[in-house]
């Protein structure tokens, strides 16, 4: 920047009480219309979930971990399970892992709808806000039948799961697909064949997949530059049966920038994701083989681990979500907790993504990456 | 004692005139008020004779398309937005108070206006506390010259159409004041986009009513809704009334165009930081331009009172004026918002060419198709 | 429609063990299970075999920086890199001693590491040479120099006096306990 600029500029900061920055603040250093600048702050949220684990047992730490972003319950709290599990060395039943993934994909489909209808908001249509916050009822709905609580649901436990599938949570999770299945395609037309959404999505918050992957950027974020960076296939977890049914990684190419993604690709990228979640559904639902839910020594023996170092992994809604468990021989509670949550990357590229972009461009980049402040704060 | 003079008061003659001084004193006091009060009556006797011989157009002015109504009205607009806008977006808006939540809305304009009024350090305070007023009022003066019927109406100059969009050009200078003196760096941006909106489509705006001036031969609204006692403009002009629609929206900031107020990025724009009443008198003005536009695109193009037989003049422009309304309030609903130099972009490479060509095309259909001056009434 | 160039180099775990280790011979490889490689680094290399790293592995996506406080002053730092293309997740553990510890700044190889970086000084009080900005991140003024994620950082009430929070009434249930 030269100098002549600076004394021009002005400070703005975007949050904490702004209604589109979800209580978190990013001080925006503007010339005339222009962002020259951007210092994203975190902390506002920050409650030391880190910290609070290690006090924790390791039935409880998943319960924090799912405070960390309600949206994604089902995913956040799995990492710190499959980390106990590592370490305990259980085995889950054949029944849970199928009812695990499936309540995964519904978690998925869930956060993807809010993030939708809350970045519908953002670009000025509320009608798009309410729409998909309509149907998400319904996955709500069911979450309700299934574990009593519609956000903190605590279902993944060591061993297995907490609640077993009835026939009418079964019911309520096919409506929901079904109401799904039946509004998406017009959803999308209505999205994404809008001419004042490509408007304000082309060309913005351009980034290539090299770039991002530096940045740190991974899940929708990078497989809408055409990179099919999904560890659900990577990293195949044995405790998960992403392998029982057939399904593809979604990615997103644009012809006008191969390798690159704008916001309006990251949009369309969601909506595939939302696709292939569903597809994933409609396969494992009748494959929900017979048997115990939860290994009957599971809690006993995850009452106190061994020694022991374990790297939790799970492909989230916003990306990689990890989470590091190291034990004490014969502990109650973790000796040391990490949690990875995928928006500590996008929250930061903003740094990188926004100078150069317009007043008006800044919320649409960051609502396109979808952050969510629990998982940078914790 | 005995240094100097002592003064020597003859205290008994100075209380024997005191009742005459007293007495003075308050003759001058009552004749001074005596006065006023006859002047201020022969002003009520003035007044009171001008009432009376112009009664009827006192009733206009106050009751019927003057104060009361236009006030009705905005509330009516607020709650049939709300109304809209809920069924749009797949809920049911206001519907616990009174019958369809129509008490809703008078109960939220008591609430906001019991609101305590906080006005920032660096606010300006004088101009905090008169600009949205003024605003207000630059907004409800030219309901005056809208046309209800030909004999329902408050006023007609001969340029009633230059002067509408006289007010008009107040409001962005108020809103630019506001957004100035505000003392926030939201308010400023909203101030700015405000005014940057009036400057993009004030000229289409214009523009497109030339047109109906041009074949009704007068500035005047009244005269250019007489004038389409056999032919509404509309079928003349679709194109300008489309465009004039189009930058009544981008001047009123509404969804497509409504940079200027933008919640998600510059929070309420100019109108951050204005609280209780201030606030009111904003979000109404707001409300009142949306409906002095449909008021004029009814009268500029959809025939003004003409148009149905069955019913009476007022209802039909009531009617048409309704439903234009609620055409602009779906239009709001269901919009992305466009960035500030795409809504001048837009203003300005499409529609100012556009309504530019539909008066041309106008002006070469009157020439060349014949009998159509005969109808409409202009030269022949 | 061509592939993005990160698309076009692969390389084995082993092979990145191997040339590692033939640039930095005091580097010490862990025991290889499945795709996970671990490498021990001395803490003087580290940015070497970041640099290394990003040099064979085109797709690296940093995943984190984490310290872990093994009390006694000493600490070990935790770098986890992941390979879509390889399939390999690399962790380099870099042991730390001192009350001050500082390791090399490896924030200009990988920039989605700075945040990472600046979370662990402000937790770990673990320095990072070379990084540009170590500003608070989490974590509020007051608790400035604390370091809270430490051991010997207790959360009971024997540390309530720093907090600056009012101690609890006498006579009430809490100042009881």
């Amino acid at each position: 920047m030269c100098p002549e600029i600076v004394d021009e500029a002005a400070q703005v900061w975007f949050g904490p009480q702004h209604v589109s920055a979800h209580g978190w603040a990013t001080k925006l250093t503007i010339v005339g219309d222009y962002i020259v600048e951007c210092d994203p702050n975190a902390g506002y949220f920050h409650r030391s979930a880190e910290k609070c684990l290690e006090f924790r047992n390791f039935q409880q730490g998943a319960l924090i971990m799912e405070r960390l972003c309600m949206l994604e319950a089902f995913l956040a709290e799995y990492p710190y399970v499959k980390a106990v599990e590592q370490i305990a060395q259980l085995d889950v039943p054949e029944r849970a892992r199928v009812m695990r993934t499936i309540m995964m994909e519904a978690s998925r489909i869930h956060s993807l709808q809010f993030w939708w209808g809350q970045f519908g908001a953002e670009l000025g249509l509320f009608a798009m806000t309410l729409w998909p916050w309509v149907d998400r009822e319904y996955f709500l709905d069911a979450f309700e039948e299934l574990t009593g609580s519609r956000h903190a649901v605590s279902y993944s436990a060591p061993g297995g799961v907490k609640y077993d599938f009835n026939e009418k949570s079964i019911k309520m999770l096919e409506r929901a697909l079904d109401r799904l299945e039946d509004r998406l395609p017009k959803f999308r037309d209505m999205i994404l064949r809008s001419p004042t959404f490509k408007l304000r999505t082309k060309k913005i918050g351009l980034f290539d997949a090299a770039q991002g992957l530096k940045w740190g950027l991974s899940g929708p974020n990078i497989k809408a530059c055409g990179i099919p960076m999904d560890l659900r296939k990577d990293d195949p977890d044995p405790n998960l049966a992403y392998e029982m049914c057939d399904w593809e990684v979604p990615v997103t190419t644009n012809e006008d920038h191969p390798g690159q993604c704008d916001a309006y690709d990251r949009m369309s990228q969601r909506f595939k994701e939302i696709e292939t979640s569903a597809s994933i559904i409609r396969q494992l639902l009748p494959q929900v083989p017979e048997g115990p839910i939860i290994d009957p020594k599971a809690r006993a023996k995850a009452n106190r681990l061994p020694e022991g170092e374990a790297y939790g992994r799970v492909e989230g809604t916003r990306g990689v979500t990890t989470l590091f468990l190291k034990t004490a021989d014969k502990a109650q509670t973790p000796y040391r907790a990490k949690i990875r949550g995928p928006c500590f990357a996008s929250y930061y590229s903003l740094k990188h993504l926004v100078p150069g972009s317009t007043f008006a461009d800044f919320v649409v980049i960051f609502g396109s990456l979808d952050p969510y402040p629990g998982w940078w704060d914790r | 004692m005995g240094v100097g003079t002592i003064l020597q008061i003859d205290i008994v003659g100075w209380l024997s005139g005191l009742p005459s001084w007293i007495y003075l004193v308050i003759s001058g006091l009552f004749s001074l008020v005596w006065a006023f009060f006859n002047w201020i009556w022969s002003i009520v006797v003035w007044f009171w004779a001008l009432a009376i011989s112009q009664i009827w157009w006192l009733f206009k002015a106050i009751v019927f398309p003057g104060l009361v109504f236009i006030l009705f009205s905005i509330i009516f607009s607020v709650w049939f937005t709300r109304k809209v806008w809920g069924r749009v977006q797949a809920r049911r808006g206001p519907f616990h108070l009174g019958k369809y939540g129509g008490l809703q809305v008078f109960a939220d304009a008591i609430k906001l206006i019991g609101k305590e009024i906080v006005i920032p350090d660096k606010a300006k305070r004088w101009m905090y506390r008169i600009l949205p007023s003024l605003l207000l009022i630059a907004v409800l003066v030219p309901f005056a010259f809208i046309p209800w019927s030909n004999e329902w109406y408050i006023a007609d100059l001969s340029v009633s159409l230059i002067v509408t969009f006289a007010f008009l050009t107040v409001v962005p200078v108020v809103s630019l004041l506001s957004g100035w003196i505000s003392g926030s760096k939201y308010t400023l941006i909203g101030g700015f986009r405000a005014a940057n909106n009036q400057f993009a489509a004030e000229i289409p705006l214009i523009i497109s009513s030339v047109g109906p001036a041009m074949l009704a031969g007068s500035l005047s609204i009244m005269g250019i809704s007489q004038a389409q006692s056999s032919l509404w403009y509309f079928l003349l002009l679709p194109v300008n009334c489309v465009t004039f629609m189009v930058s009544a929206t981008v001047i009123t900031a509404l969804v497509p165009f409504d940079a200027p107020v933008a919640d998600s990025e510059i929070l309420f724009g100019w109108r951050t930081e204005f609280s209780g009443i201030y606030f009111t008198m904003t979000y109404f003005a707001e409300f009142a331009k949306q409906l002095l536009f449909s008021g004029l695109i009814v009268a500029l193009f959809f025939g003004g009172s003409y148009g149905f037989a069955f019913m009476p003049p007022v209802l039909n422009f009531i009617f048409k004026f309704l439903i234009v309304l609620f055409f602009m309030i779906l239009v709001t609903s269901s919009f992305y918002r466009m960035r500030q130099d795409q809504v001048t972009h837009f203003c300005w490479k499409y529609l100012l060419p556009l309504s530019l060509l539909n008066v041309v095309i106008a002006m070469f259909a009157i020439v060349y198709v014949p009998g159509l001056a005969q109808l409409l009434g202009i030269g022949g | 429609m061509s592939e993005p160039d990160i698309y076009l180099t692969t390389v084995s775990p082993s092979a990145v063990a191997q040339a590692v280790r033939s640039k930095c011979p005091d580097v010490t490889q862990k025991s290889m299970q499945g795709n996970r490689l671990e490498l021990i680094v001395p803490p003087s290399r580290i940015r070497d075999v970041v640099g290394l790293l990003n040099e064979l592995i085109s797709d690296a996506l940093p995943e984190s920086v984490f310290g872990i406080d093994l009390q006694n002053d000493r600490y070990e730092l935790i770098y986890v890199f992941w390979s879509h293309l390889n399939r390999m997740l690399c962790q380099l553990r870099v042991s730390l001693e001192g009350t001050v510890p500082e390791v090399d700044s490896v924030c200009d190889i990988f920039p989605g590491l700075e945040w990472h970086e600046r979370e662990t000084h402000e937790m770990f009080g673990i320095g990072f040479k070379g990084h540009p900005d170590l500003r608070l991140l989490l974590l509020p003024e007051e608790l400035s120099g604390k370091y809270p994620l430490r051991k010997r950082f207790k959360t009971d009430r024997s540390r309530l006096s720093e907090t600056g929070l009012p101690e609890a009434r006498p006579g009430s249930k809490e100042a009881e306990t």
